[in-house]
C-alpha cells in the first residue's frame, strides 16, 4: 500500500498514510472502537468496495454512470483541467471515469459480457483503491461546474461523493479526511472545540463587544430558549476568527433581533459532505436540528459558510432522515432580511475599497444563493464589481470539498488555484469577498502562492463596517 | 425488387425493432430497480420548473458554458442528431411510403441532411481519434458506434432515392445495418438517449427544488427568492 501509484498524471500517487488511523486505534478512540468511523484493514477490500458499491448505487447515480457518452465537453468547465490542459487525467469524465469503469463491469450488463468493449474494469487490489482515491480526493473539488456543463445531465460530483464514500467505508481516504471525520464524531464539532474554549470565546467577544459599544445591553447568548434565531457556526470561528461571531452580534444588537447559539449542536459545519458519510452527516446536522428543537427556535440561521449551508439547509435533513419544519436560511439572507425591513442602517462610504464577490460552489450550484450576496453588497460597499464568471458558473476557490485538510494534494491545488487566480486579478478589487470559511482560506492560498494585492473578507465584516449605530453620525 | 430485399426491408426490420423494444424495456425495468430518495426539505424552487428547464437545456446552447463558447459543436450536434433522425425515418418511409421520396426536393433534402450528419460524424471520429483527451476517454464502442454510423448515414444517402431496379446494393446495405442497428443499440453507447431524460429530470428537478433551476425565472414569477423561506 505504501508504493507509489502510477496514475498517469503522476501528482495524485499519493500513498496512503494510516500513521493517524493506527494511532486512533491504538488509543482506543471511541468512534473507532464502536465502528462510527471505519479503518483500513488489509483483506479483500477490492471485493468489499465491489460489494458496497452494488448496494448503495441510486436511481441518480446509476442514470450518471450510465449516460456518458464522452464527448469531452465537461473538460474545459474543470480548473483541474485548464491548468493542466494537456493532462487528459484532469478531465471530469477521466475521473468519473475511473468511477463508472467498476459500474460497469459488475453492475452494468455490457461491461459484464464484454468488459474490454466498454473499458470496463475491476479495482484488483487495494493499490487501485488508493489510486482512486487519489483521484476523487486529491484531483476534485466536486465543485459541480462540469455538472452544469455536461449536455448529459450527467452528475460528475455526486459519482465523486458517491465514490469517497465508498472508500471512506473501507478506511482508505487521506489522513485529513480520517482527522476531521473522527473529531466531528467524537466531539460534534470537526476541529474539536471544547466545550470550555467555545462558552470563553463567546463571553471573550461578548466582553469585547461591551467595551467597544460601552454598553451591556449587547449580548451573545447560550442556550436562550424561545428565540427567533437559532444562530450556528463553524468551529473555524471559534478557533481563528471569533470577530465574524462578534460581528453578527453587533448587528443583530442593532437590529433587536433575539437570537442564541445553542450549547450543543452549534457546529452547522459538515464533513460528511466531503467524506461522503451519510452517517456521519445525519448525525452532525442532526446535533443542529435538535438544538433549535430544543430550544423551541423559529428559525435556524447559519453563519457564512459555503458546506455548512449546503449541509445544514439542504443535505443534511436528507441524511437525518427528518422532515425540515423549520426555516433554515443563511446569515445572508437574514443580513439582507434586516436591511430591506430598515432594522439596520448602513452607510456604504463606510466600506471604500473596491470589492469583488466569490460564489461559493456550494452555495451558488449546489444551493440557492446568488443575488442575495450581491444585494447586501451593493447596499455596503461603495464600488462593488463582479468577478467573471460569476454566479453559478463561478471558479472554485481549491479549496471544496474538504481539500484544505489534505496536505499531500496542495501542490495540485495551487497550480489548479491559476484560473482562479486570474479571475481575481482581472477585477482590479483590492478586496473579495465570500460567504464562506472555506473559500477564506482557499482563496488566501491562492492569493499568497500567486501574489495578488488582495484581502479576503466576509459579508459580515463588510455589514458590520458598513453599520451605523443610533447615535452615531 | 428481390424477395430477400422485400424481407430486409420489412420482416427483418420488424424483428430487429421488436428486440430493440424488448431489450429497452429490460434496460428500463434495470433503471427502476434502483431506489431514488424523496428530499425531505422545504423547497426554495419549484421542481417541476427545473424539471422543464433542465429538459430543454437541450434547445439552449447559451444556457451552458460548454456550449456556448463553442457554437460549432453545437451546431454539430444539431445537424448530427437532426441527420441520424433524417436517416431513421428513411428506414420506415422507403418501405412504407415510398411516394414521399418521389417529390424530389424532399429525397434532396433527406439526403442532404444524412450527408450532412455523415460529414459531422467524420469530424467526430477524426477528433476523437486525434485528441488526447478524447482517446484518454474512449473506448472500443466509442469508435465503432460512430464508425458504424458513418458507413450507415452514407449507404442512407445512396438508399434514399429507392431504386431497386438501379441495384439493390445501397438498399441492401441501408436496411442491412439498420437491422444490425436496432440490435446493437441498448448495448452500445448509442442507447444514451434512453438515460437523457433521467439525467435531465433527476438533476433538474434537484435544482429546481433548490431553485437554483431555472435561472431567476421563480423570481421573475413573483415566488420567494430561492433561499428566503417563509417565517
Amino acid at each position: 500500500m505504501r508504493r507509489r501509484s502510477n496514475i498517469p498524471s503522476g501528482v495524485v500517487g499519493a500513498p496512503l498514510d494510516l500513521r493517524t488511523q493506527d494511532e486512533a486505534k491504538r488509543q482506543g478512540c471511541p468512534s473507532v472502537v464502536d465502528g462510527r468511523l471505519r479503518t483500513y484493514a488489509p483483506g479483500d477490500n477490492a471485493g468489499r468496495f465491489v460489494d458496497i458499491l452494488g448496494h448503495r448505487v441510486s436511481r441518480p447515480l446509476a442514470v450518471s454512470l450510465a449516460a456518458c457518452v464522452h464527448c469531452g465537453l465537461c473538460a474545459e468547465s474543470c480548473h483541474y483541467f485548464l491548468a493542466r490542459p494537456d493532462d487528459p487525467t484532469m478531465t471530469p469524465v477521466w475521473k468519473a471515469d475511473q468511477i463508472r469503469k467498476i459500474f460497469k463491469r459488475h453492475v452494468d450488463w455490457t461491461g459484464r459480457v464484454a468488459p474490454w468493449w466498454v473499458k470496463a474494469g475491476s479495482p484488483r487490489d487495494d493499490e487501485d483503491l488508493n489510486r482512486l482515491k487519489n483521484i476523487v480526493f486529491g484531483a476534485c473539488s466536486a465543485c459541480r461546474r462540469c455538472t452544469y456543463n455536461c449536455p448529459m445531465g450527467v452528475d460528475t460530483a455526486l459519482l465523486v461523493r458517491f465514490a469517497r464514500g465508498l472508500l471512506t467505508e473501507l478506511g482508505i481516504v487521506p489522513e485529513g479526511v480520517f482527522n476531521v471525520s473522527r473529531d466531528e464524531w467524537e466531539t460534534g464539532n470537526q476541529m474539536a472545540v471544547t466545550e470550555t474554549d467555545y462558552l470563553e470565546t463567546l463571553e471573550w467577544m461578548r466582553d469585547e463587544l461591551r467595551s467597544e459599544l460601552g454598553t451591556d445591553a449587547v449580548d451573545i447568548p447560550v442556550d436562550k430558549p424561545d428565540c427567533e434565531i437559532l444562530y450556528t457556526i463553524n468551529p473555524r470561528e471559534i478557533k481563528f476568527d471569533p470577530r465574524s461571531i462578534a460581528h453578527a452580534a453587533r448587528i443583530f444588537h442593532a437590529a433587536g433581533v433575539s437570537w442564541t447559539l445553542p450549547k450543543r449542536g452549534w457546529d452547522q459545519t459538515n464533513f460528511g459532505l466531503f467524506s461522503g458519510d451519510d452517517k456521519l452527516g445525519g448525525f452532525v446536522a442532526r446535533n443542529v436540528y435538535e438544538a433549535a428543537d430544543r430550544l423551541r427556535a423559529r428559525r435556524i440561521v447559519i453563519s457564512e459558510c459555503g458546506h455548512g449551508y449546503r449541509s445544514t439547509r439542504w443535505e443534511g435533513y436528507n441524511w437525518a432522515g427528518c422532515d425540515q419544519k423549520l426555516p433554515t436560511e443563511s446569515v445572508v439572507v437574514t443580513l439582507k432580511r434586516l436591511l430591506e425591513e430598515g432594522r439596520i442602517a448602513v452607510d456604504r462610504g463606510r466600506n471604500p475599497e473596491p470589492v469583488t464577490f466569490h460564489d461559493s460552489c456550494n452555495i451558488a450550484r449546489s444551493g440557492d444563493l446568488v443575488e442575495q450576496p450581491r444585494e447586501v453588497l451593493r447596499r455596503v460597499c461603495a464600488d462593488f464589481r463582479e468577478m467573471h464568471p460569476n454566479r453559478r458558473e463561478n471558479f472554485c476557490c481549491t479549496g471544496g470539498g474538504g481539500l484544505l485538510s489534505m496536505a499531500e494534494y496542495r501542490p495540485l491545488r495551487l497550480e489548479a488555484g491559476r484560473i482562479k487566480a486570474d479571475q481575481l486579478r482581472a477585477t482590479g478589487a483590492s478586496v473579495v469577498c465570500t460567504m464562506c470559511h472555506n473559500c477564506i482560506d482557499g482563496l488566501a492560498d491562492v492569493i499568497k502562492h500567486y501574489r495578488l494585492p488582495m484581502r479576503v473578507v466576509q459579508v459580515l465584516e463588510l455589514v458590520s463596517k458598513a453599520l451605523v449605530l443610533p447615535g452615531q453620525p | 425488387m428481390s424477395s430477400l430485399l422485400k424481407i430486409l426491408e420489412n420482416e427483418v426490420q420488424i424483428a430487429a425493432l421488436a428486440f430493440m423494444g424488448l431489450v429497452y424495456s429490460v434496460r428500463l425495468a434495470w433503471v427502476f430497480r434502483f431506489k431514488i430518495g424523496r428530499d425531505r426539505t422545504l423547497p426554495a424552487g419549484s421542481g417541476r420548473s427545473g424539471t422543464g428547464y433542465s429538459l430543454m437545456s437541450i434547445a439552449m446552447p447559451w444556457a451552458m458554458e460548454s456550449t456556448r463558447k463553442r457554437p460549432g459543436r453545437y451546431v454539430e450536434f444539431v445537424v448530427f442528431h437532426l441527420g441520424v433522425a433524417a436517416a431513421i425515418a428513411a428506414s420506415f418511409i422507403i418501405p412504407y411510403g415510398p411516394g414521399l421520396f418521389e417529390t424530389a426536393w424532399v429525397r434532396a433534402s433527406f439526403q442532404a441532411l444524412i450527408a450532412a450528419a455523415g460529414f459531422v460524424g467524420l469530424v467526430r471520429l477524426a477528433r476523437r481519434l486525434t485528441d488526447p483527451v478524447l482517446r484518454a476517454i474512449s473506448s472500443p464502442d466509442d469508435y465503432f458506434s460512430l464508425a458504424l454510423l458513418i458507413f450507415w448515414l452514407a449507404a442512407g444517402v445512396l438508399a434514399a432515392p429507392n431504386r431497386p431496379q438501379a441495384g439493390e446494393g445501397p438498399l441492401a446495405a441501408f436496411f442491412g445495418l439498420t437491422a444490425f442497428f436496432l440490435v446493437y443499440v441498448p448495448f452500445s453507447k448509442i442507447s444514451h438517449y434512453l438515460y437523457y431524460p433521467f439525467t435531465r429530470i433527476y438533476l433538474g428537478r434537484a435544482l429546481g427544488h433548490r431553485g437554483a433551476w431555472p435561472p431567476a425565472a421563480a423570481k421573475a414569477a413573483g415566488a420567494r427568492p430561492a433561499g428566503e423561506d417563509a417565517a
